[in-house]
């Protein structure tokens, strides 16, 4: 199957029409940088001919400035090992940006391939009073230009008609340079001829274009084409022309003499509606006060209005046991289908709408452009602790998940921001451990409302956030890598109405994830910690038997627990919470689960209206040391919500690191450093406020 | 001396974008500096016309109906001219 790439500028629309014209559900959003790896998916034409639509990250031009644009790129020029040269392009320009896009347009022309340009928010450009001539820009591009509204499904059909094999003409380069840089060109496209490399004349302008590109390792380059495109440019700069200045030059040129002749723009001099949006948004005062409060209000919610849906929830577990465990016998099976498989599961599913709420305030700021407002306040926060704005994004997407988060450094030009990044994004507190936040809070403060325990909730943020930052301060000198200039440049999208569609879908591909991970990972995890603390049963006749607190003692659960309790004892925890915690380090939902299922073997009865979750908090309040003090007092509430503020506890964040960083030494150092570091803490925490309470 | 001033001002009409006031329009008239490649690929280029909307450690600039902040070290390098 042939294949199409798709590609254009950052906030061109391109993942819109990728869904538009696959079918496909691929996030979106109104920021740069959500499509942070290539995506691929079938494109039908209306004639029957069938194609592999890659969808690559959006990049201002083909010289990279991050490892994303980076990937576009190399797939382009065939340089990616492992992946074929695609056989056509569909360039997604902006209708309403016109100057601004058709650069990167100039550049993929003289890449030699077959190229479509898509012409998207027509609608937009129309209202902006832009009138763009389609057929004459065409002519001047010298290649099929279709207008389309990708998010309305317009103009998709046409351009499926284009795409449509025989693909149109490879078009003629668009531009001139001057004659140093024509002849440079010249010479090394034929010095490549004789290399064998494929498309020699796209690498020769590529090459002359982009210093980097002739003067850093490439993987799909050899040093030796390096070399020769090195002295050809040593030539034409003798002769007084540096060719990369001279390329990008005439390119921009080439693009305003287009621009003048095919759009028309009335002059608009007076404030759009999001310049005044923004005059208040990005006020050095009231945007703080905008911010602050927009954030308060998503904790407000998390607490007080998930409040209705948890009880839902709860009421369908409920449901579930009464049905499933009501006729079966007394017995190890019934025993493990209602503490091991429903209340272990059930204990983490309960928290689905908690983690909802807040990826649906995420989706929000994605959908709405605020994103990149928050990243334009944040940078001069972020700017004191060595950080660009630009880390703010990956940052607040950790809060969503670490993985994405980390994934989505690839939009960062600084390889050293990138690693610090990379660091302390699993120090912002991602979704997993609401659960164990929530459960906890809801314990620490019964007797408050919902208010108090919000506050809390964001004060753990508000920890995660500023030790990550003051982590990214004392590390800053440390990690190695050149001390490159890095400037703060951002595009600042439209202000839109919400998609409220696009969040619902990615809220039901969440939620959906959430439930398969419930479905087999903690289910797993369920059983075996039913298993570990079951048995081995006790004998007969001895004071187990008829005690479940000592048999728990005596089970696999307990052993484990006693040996890991020397550790977590100086944090003010009892075996049982010690076994939650090391339970906990393949996932932190599996915390709560553990807990679920130790402190189900007390032999008190709740047969009053109490919920699930005051069950177990009741529990796991009239749980006691042997001399009879309890276990969880205030103070080991705390030790352990900063615990898990600061444990890193999940292994797919571990391997994602491993993969990003290229090296264990980084993936494995983060874990270990982490995990001390919540150890350390914790044990301040709880050893200090023992001094005072 | 403040003739000498004026002079000046007048001989050197173009200044950059960082030391422009918030709420000019402005055309560039020419990038000078280690990133003028970059600032091109991102729209700005010689002859645009800009507005810059806010001033302060990054600034904000609309460049063909978008919105860009960009670093004051990069508004450096970035020559204006009123319109």
């Amino acid at each position: 199957m042939e294949t199409i790439a798709l590609v254009g500028n950052p906030n061109s629309g391109k993942t819109t029409l990728f869904n538009a014209l696959t079918g496909a559900n691929q996030k979106t959003g109104n920021y740069a940088g959500v499509t942070v790896s290539r995506v691929s998916g079938t494109l039908r034409t209306p004639h029957g001919n069938k194609y592999e639509l890659l969808d690559l990250p959006g990049c201002y031009s083909l010289s990279p400035n991050s490892p994303d644009e980076r990937i576009t790129r190399d797939v382009l020029l065939g340089d990616q090992e492992g992946a074929e040269r695609p056989s056509a392009v569909v360039c997604v320009v902006d209708a309403s940006n016109l100057e601004r896009h058709l650069y990167l347009v100039t550049q993929i022309v003289d890449l030699g391939l077959p190229i479509v340009v898509a012409l998207n928010k027509v609608d937009l450009a129309e209202k902006q009073g832009i009138r763009v001539n389609v057929d004459l820009l065409s002519e001047e591009l010298g290649l099929p230009v279709v207008p389309c509204q990708a998010n309305k499904g317009k103009g998709v059909v046409d351009l499926k008609h284009a795409i449509r094999q025989p693909f149109p003409h490879i078009p003629n380069r668009t531009w001139q340079g001057d004659k140093a840089t024509e002849k440079a060109i010249v010479d090394l496209t034929s010095e490549l001829e004789t290399t064998g490399l494929e498309q020699p004349q796209a690498h020769a302008i590529h090459l002359l274009a982009d210093v980097a590109y002739r003067t850093e390792e490439q993987p799909g380059i050899d040093r030796g084409v390096r070399q020769t495109a090195m002295d050809a440019a040593d030539v034409a700069i003798r002769s007084g022309t540096a060719p990369d200045e001279n390329i990008s030059q005439s390119r921009t040129r080439r693009v305003q003499e287009i621009c003048k002749m095919a759009a028309r723009r009335q002059d608009t001099q007076g404030l759009t509606t999001s310049d005044k949006i923004d005059q208040i948004l990005l006020h050095p005062v009231l945007g703080w006060v905008f911010f602050a409060t927009s954030m308060m209000v998503v904790f407000w919610t998390i607490f007080s209005l998930a409040e209705y849906p948890m009880g839902w929830v709860e009421a369908g577990i409920d449901f579930v046991k009464n049905t499933v465990v009501g006729g079966m016998p007394e017995g190890d099976v019934k025993d493990l289908v209602s503490d091991g498989i429903i209340d272990g599961v059930g204990s983490v599913v309960i928290f689905l709408p908690q983690i909802l709420l807040l990826l649906f305030f995420i989706g929000l700021m994605e959908t709405t452009g605020y994103m990149s407002r928050a990243a334009f306040l944040m940078d001069n926060l972020m700017s004191k602790v060595g950080l660009s704005g630009k880390a703010f994004l990956p940052l607040l997407s950790s809060y969503a998940c670490a993985i994405p988060g980390i994934m989505a450094t690839r939009t960062m030009d600084s390889a050293k921001q990138r690693l610090l990044t990379i660091m302390i994004a699993p120090w912002m507190s991602c979704t997993a451990r609401l659960p164990v936040y929530a459960l906890l809070i809801g314990m620490l403060l019964a007797g408050y409302g919902a208010m108090v325990q919000a506050l809390v909730l964001a004060g753990l943020y508000v920890l995660g956030t500023s030790t990550a930052l003051l982590a990214a301060w004392l590390l800053a000198p440390r990690v190695k890598g050149s001390e490159e200039q890095t400037h703060f440049m951002m595009e600042l999208p439209s202000y839109t109405v919400p998609d409220f569609k696009f969040i619902f879908r990615h809220l039901i591909e969440r939620a959906w994830s959430f439930l398969a991970k419930a479905g087999t990972i903690i289910l797993g995890i369920s059983i075996i910690l039913w298993a570990l603390k079951t048995y081995p049963k006790p004998e007969e006749g001895t004071p187990a038997a008829s005690d479940a607190g000592l048999a728990l003692e005596q089970s696999y659960m307990g052993q484990i627990g006693h040996a890991i309790e020397p550790v977590v004892k100086p944090l003010g925890y009892d075996w049982r919470t010690g076994t939650a915690l090391v339970a906990a380090f393949a996932a932190r939902e599996v915390f709560n689960t553990s807990l679920a299922i130790s402190y189900s073997v007390d032999e008190e009865e709740f047969e009053d209206e109490d919920s699930f979750l005051d069950q177990l908090r009741a529990k796991m309040n009239a749980a006691t040391w042997e001399d009879g003090t309890p276990i969880y007092t205030p103070l080991t509430t705390m030790s352990l919500l900063v615990f898990f503020v600061y444990a890193l506890q999940c292994l797919p964040t571990t391997a994602v690191v491993r993969r990003e960083t290229g090296s264990w030494k980084w993936a494995l150092g983060q874990l270990g450093a982490m995990s001390a570091f919540a150890w350390l803490a914790a044990f301040l925490v709880f050893q200090v406020g023992s001094l005072f309470v | 001396m403040i003739a000498d001033a004026a002079n000046d001002h007048h001989a050197t009409p173009a200044t950059t974008l960082s030391q422009a006031s918030a709420g000019c329009q402005l055309r560039i008239s020419q990038l000078e500096g280690k990133a003028c490649k970059r600032l091109r690929e991102l729209g700005f280029c010689e002859e645009m016309e800009i507005c810059k909307l806010s001033d302060g450690r990054n600034m904000i600039c609309s460049v063909c109906g978008t919105r860009m902040a960009l670093s004051r070290k990069l508004g450096d390098q970035v020559m204006v001219e009123m319109v």
